[in-house]
């Protein structure tokens, strides 16, 4: 037979989608034949040409005309516009994810735990780190810090200072100041401690901080020191105590046996000028004394005295540079008046909008915060890997249906935007089930609040912005990951996917893509790990160290005499004398240990002193040491050896001063020389302190310190400082401490307790760190392992689907079960060990920024590197051998038969 | 179903492959319409018209050995859903003619 010129039937096989192409061509060849017989070949040939014209015209106009109403087509985005199907689009996103409810499942899930994770992590960082204080004119506020004189730039301030810094300089149009206070708050039967602000008179109005109620304070209220006995309410006390009673105005609060006149009640957006911590009351500066003093100190009018934080609101015109200049020649000034207070003490300006909670705590906290943040983005973006994945395999499945309906005439924007809308439906669910997973999660986080023993309530709240930011995470990966697949479902390309799409591989492409995405969510999965693994050890690490001392159960408490009505010394130490006697009468607790600081509690304290012999580099010569006070029997309770000489004894109390030191202090001042019966002294003090004993160092004030040199004393005769009580007893410590705190109220039912717990919560404290990292680390990690092995196990089972024709052919050609295993787990894991050898360079290449708060371990550990790939691995195996077995139970005739 | 009406060029190759019967490949209609019609009809044209048909259901197709011999052709035919269309087109022009003339006046 004659055929036409084989390049010209080239040209139409161009033209024809390749299921069609050999029957097309082969009509052709049977008209073409005729021709020739009829006209001739030459009329044949012209006609043939005119074909080719033809088939590429007609082709051509066919895909513009059913499918290729292209992006540009502006009915397009008409279509997709259009209110009237959306609800249709909906209801049948809703069907279709009704019908395959493990996808759907599984998506929303992955989706939920990216977004959950990071709505609950945002929304801390929102409130302690990025959320403004409702101050008015922030652009000119300041805030104001007084250096320390060892050069520590951002501390507090003294009151006298603060009061002549308002007066003299005119840098600013206001200078406002607050401090902290904790005092009794006398409500219901038992006392209870109270979370407070002091604030000068103007703080409020300055500040622009709104009041819900009432006025705030007056200058006449803060004018003489204990006169101005009025409180305006925290707006959650106010809530919480009072039942957001506006009768509360002019009613009395009693803070330690005062009685305050509530004037006010604080705006609900101002929680207090800490953003966690919420405050109860606030009072006139002027009230310092009788709020924060004790057996008569003097807070207030103390230049050397400095706990206020300052804020400043510039002048017209005036810049921050200027302002600094004009604080360092007002430090000055000061310097040259008060040199015993106020020697190097300079005072600087930082805008507040530089400064979130304080400079030194932010430099703490920001790489934290952010480092968390990184963290649970990775998770997010595992998740949205997840769903892109899925939504990618789901597209190529859905391909003929999408071909079919666009060629029965469904508008390509139509189409789009049902994909569209599903795809959104999607991340709005995994969105919705996000918030309440991160509702959960915050829970969760706040009930890991840092054992302080400060009697104040952490507030952090999902909040509006906190929403929005979820709503944009959600939608955004919907229309991301949605996007693509719709579009590239609804490509104009439309025959051979009708024919045949069943029984073809996946273009390469979306393959790649998908296998991509698996890749990179290995890779993630591994840094995460390794991040988790390395906390993890690190938490062994510092569970493994050795304090020093005791740490069996025991029950600490802190009791606050100053607090609770004491006036005298005298009555102090015959209370605590008491608590001694009653507590060792009982039967069951065997040791008391008195002390006014105890080893790896959350309170520093140093004095200085002299060293004869061996002076320090400062120009004064002194050392600034950490000391205790404790009571005879201490070493004892604790559990601390006495290494050398003695431990303190009852008559040390009221004779010579003797101290007992560490062996860290020997080794620093006196190594390889006899210590004992040597002395020391405060500085310029003519009343040396003997030391008699050498005590095994203990951890002082973190798990990870080097030995640090440590004195203590005993109390001095007549006085004993706010001492902590240690009770050890032959009951577990939550029973010892009910026990303790039963007795201790026997002795005086009025006393303010600062903290009780045990000796497991007290080491939780320094356990904080490290415990919360491996913990969340460990749990986001883990969310990955899984989102992560989610992903495979849908690459594997998906590729095993299309590949059942395949499977079918080996099977029947003599391939074993095993053979079809071995291929679908080994294409899984070649995408695994592609992810973890990026995994592991990129692990390797960041962990140094954590090295700065692991316990014990460098961030390259061995252990940590060698274990993670074992685990991620198996993991990977599992997830890629369950549907890569389901292929190996093919029945051969059945696979080759499937479409 | 989506589409009500066939349009004209679609209606003249399902009419000719219903006329072909079981011989109704592509190359076959082409012919039968250029016969009946004496015009020259375009193979890629009648190829669109039969996937389209195909697509929407009108019609079916069926790769086989033709009686002859030789490779497979797709053959064609009208589904009941393309018959049914068919009828009801040819019913629309029969009421539309009914009562003109065959010059086109009414009678």
């Amino acid at each position: 037979m004659t055929r036409p010129p084989s390049w010209l039937r080239r040209l139409v096989a161009g033209r024809i989608p390749r299921a069609d192409r050999e029957w097309v061509l082969r009509d052709l060849d049977d008209l073409y034949a005729r021709r020739v017989a009829r006209h001739g070949p030459r009329a044949a040939n012209r006609w043939y040409v005119r074909q080719v014209g033809s088939f590429w015209a007609r082709v051509q106009a066919h895909h513009v005309r059913s499918a290729g109403r292209a992006l540009s087509d502006p009915r397009l985005f008409a279509e997709m516009l259009s209110m009237d199907h959306l609800l249709m689009d909906l209801r049948y996103a809703l069907r279709r994810l009704g019908g395959t409810p493990g996808f759907t499942l599984v998506a929303i899930l992955s989706l939920a735990l990216g977004i959950g994770a990071n709505t609950a992590m945002f929304s801390v960082v929102n409130t302690v780190l990025l959320k403004e204080q409702p101050f008015a004119d922030r652009d000119r506020l300041v805030e104001v810090y007084t250096s320390e004189a060892d050069g520590f730039a951002h501390s507090t301030s003294s009151v006298p200072d603060y009061l002549n810094l308002r007066e003299e300089v005119d840098a600013f149009d206001a200078v406002v100041a607050t401090r902290t206070f904790l005092a009794r708050y006398d409500r219901g039967e038992r006392p209870e401690l109270a979370f407070g602000e002091l604030v000068s008179w103007d703080y409020f109005q300055e500040l622009g901080i709104p009041m819900t109620l009432g006025r705030s304070f007056r200058p006449d209220e803060d004018a003489t020191p204990g006169v101005g006995q009025v409180a305006i309410l925290g707006y959650k006390t106010w809530v919480n105590d009072f039942g957001s009673d506006p009768g509360v105005v002019g009613g009395t609060v009693t803070l330690n046996g005062y009685p305050f006149t509530v004037i006010g009640v604080a705006g609900e957006a101002f929680n207090g000028t800490i953003p966690v911590l919420s405050t109860g009351f606030f009072a006139p500066l002027t009230m310092t004394n009788e709020l924060m003093g004790g057996l008569g100190t003097n807070q207030y009018d103390r230049r050397g005295s400095r706990s206020l934080f300052v804020k400043a609101r510039l002048s017209e015109g005036v810049t921050v540079e200027q302002a600094n200049q004009a604080l360092a020649a007002f430090s000055r000034g000061l310097e040259e008046r008060w040199p015993e207070t106020n020697e190097l003490r300079y005072m600087s300006a930082l805008p507040v909008s530089e400064v979130s909670l304080h400079p030194f705590v932010d430099r703490i906290l920001v790489p934290v915060a952010g480092l968390l943040l990184v963290v649970v983005g990775i998770v997010l973006l595992i998740a949205c890997a997840n769903l892109a994945s899925f939504l990618l395999a789901r597209a190529e499945d859905r391909q003929k249906e999408i071909a079919l309906r666009l060629a029965l005439g469904s508008g390509r924007g139509r189409l789009v935007r049902q994909l569209l809308v599903e795809t959104v439906l999607l991340a709005s669910l995994g969105g919705v089930a996000g918030l309440l997973l991160a509702r959960w999660t915050l829970d969760l986080l706040l009930s890991f609040q840092p054992p302080l023993p400060v009697p104040v309530s952490f507030v952090v709240e999902l909040d509006g912005s906190v929403l929005a930011f979820t709503a944009a995470v959600s939608i955004v990966a919907g229309v991301l990951f949605g996007l693509a697949p719709a579009l590239q479902a609804t490509r104009p390309d439309l025959a051979p996917t009708l024919k045949d799409a069943g029984r073809r591989p996946g273009r390469a492409g979306r393959y790649s893509l998908r296998n991509s995405l698996v890749v990179t969510q290995v890779a993630f999965s591994f840094l995460l790990l390794i991040g988790a693994g390395l906390f993890i050890r690190s938490l062994q690490k510092a569970q493994a160290i050795d304090p020093g001392f005791d740490t069996s159960p025991a029950a600490m408490v802190w009791p606050l005499p100053e607090l609770a009505g004491y006036e005298s010394s005298e009555e102090v130490v015959a209370y605590f004398r008491t608590v001694r006697d009653r507590l060792l009468a009982d039967p069951q607790i065997d040791a008391v240990a008195m002390a006014s600081r105890l080893p790896l509690g959350s309170e520093i304290q140093t004095n200085g002193y002299e060293i004869p012999g061996n002076p320090s580099d400062t120009p004064d010569g002194d050392w600034d040491l950490d000391d205790t006070t404790v009571m005879p029997g201490y070493f004892e309770t604790m559990g601390v050896e006495i290494l050398q000489g003695r431990s303190f004894r009852d008559e040390d109390l009221d004779g010579e001063r003797v101290v007992v030191v560490s062996q860290a202090f020997v080794d620093r001042f006196y190594r390889g020389e006899d210590v004992l019966g040597r002395t020391i002294s405060y500085p310029g003090s003519s009343d040396p302190f003997r030391i008699v004993g050498v005590a095994r160092d203990t951890k002082v004030r973190s798990l990870g310190e080097a030995p640090r040199p440590f004195i203590y004393h005993t109390p001095w005769p007549g006085f004993i400082p706010g001492m902590q009580v240690v009770v050890r007893g032959s009951l577990p410590g939550a029973g010892l401490l009910a026990l303790t705190r039963g007795i201790m109220d026997e002795v005086d039912p009025d006393m303010v307790m600062f903290s009780a717990k045990t000796m497991n919560e007290h080491l939780a404290l320094m356990l904080f760190p490290p415990r919360m990292a491996a913990f969340f680390l460990g749990v986001f990690g883990g969310l990955a392992l899984l989102l992560s092995g989610i992903g495979i196990y849908g690459v594997v089972s998906h590729a095993v689907a299309r590949r059942t024709h395949e499977m079918g052919i080996r099977l029947s050609l003599g391939a074993t079960a095993r053979d079809v295993v071995v291929m679908s787990v080994g294409g899984g894991m070649r995408l695994v060990a592609v992810g973890a050898v990026i995994g592991v360079v990129l692990a390797g290449t960041v962990t140094w920024l954590i090295s700065g708060y692991l316990y014990g371990i460098s961030s390259t550990d061995v252990v940590t590197f060698l274990a993670i790939p074992v685990l991620l691995t198996g993991v990977a195996l599992v997830a890629a051998f369950v549907p890569a077995r389901r292929a190996s139970r093919v029945d051969p005739v059945r696979a080759l038969r499937s479409d | 179903m989506a589409k009500e009406t066939l349009g004209e060029f679609e209606h003249h190759v399902l009419l000719a492959t219903r006329r072909l019967g079981n011989g109704a490949y592509s190359a076959a209609i082409v012919e039968e319409l250029e016969d009946v019609t004496g015009r020259e009809v375009a193979p890629a044209a009648v190829y669109i018209a039969l996937r389209r048909l195909e697509e929407g259901g009108l019609a079916h197709s069926q790769l086989r050995p033709p009686p002859e011999g030789g490779r497979a052709r797709r053959y064609f035919e009208p589904t009941s859903q393309g018959l049914e269309l068919m009828r009801e087109s040819r019913r629309r022009f029969e009421a539309l003619w009914d009562g003109l003339t065959a010059g086109g006046g009414k009678g």
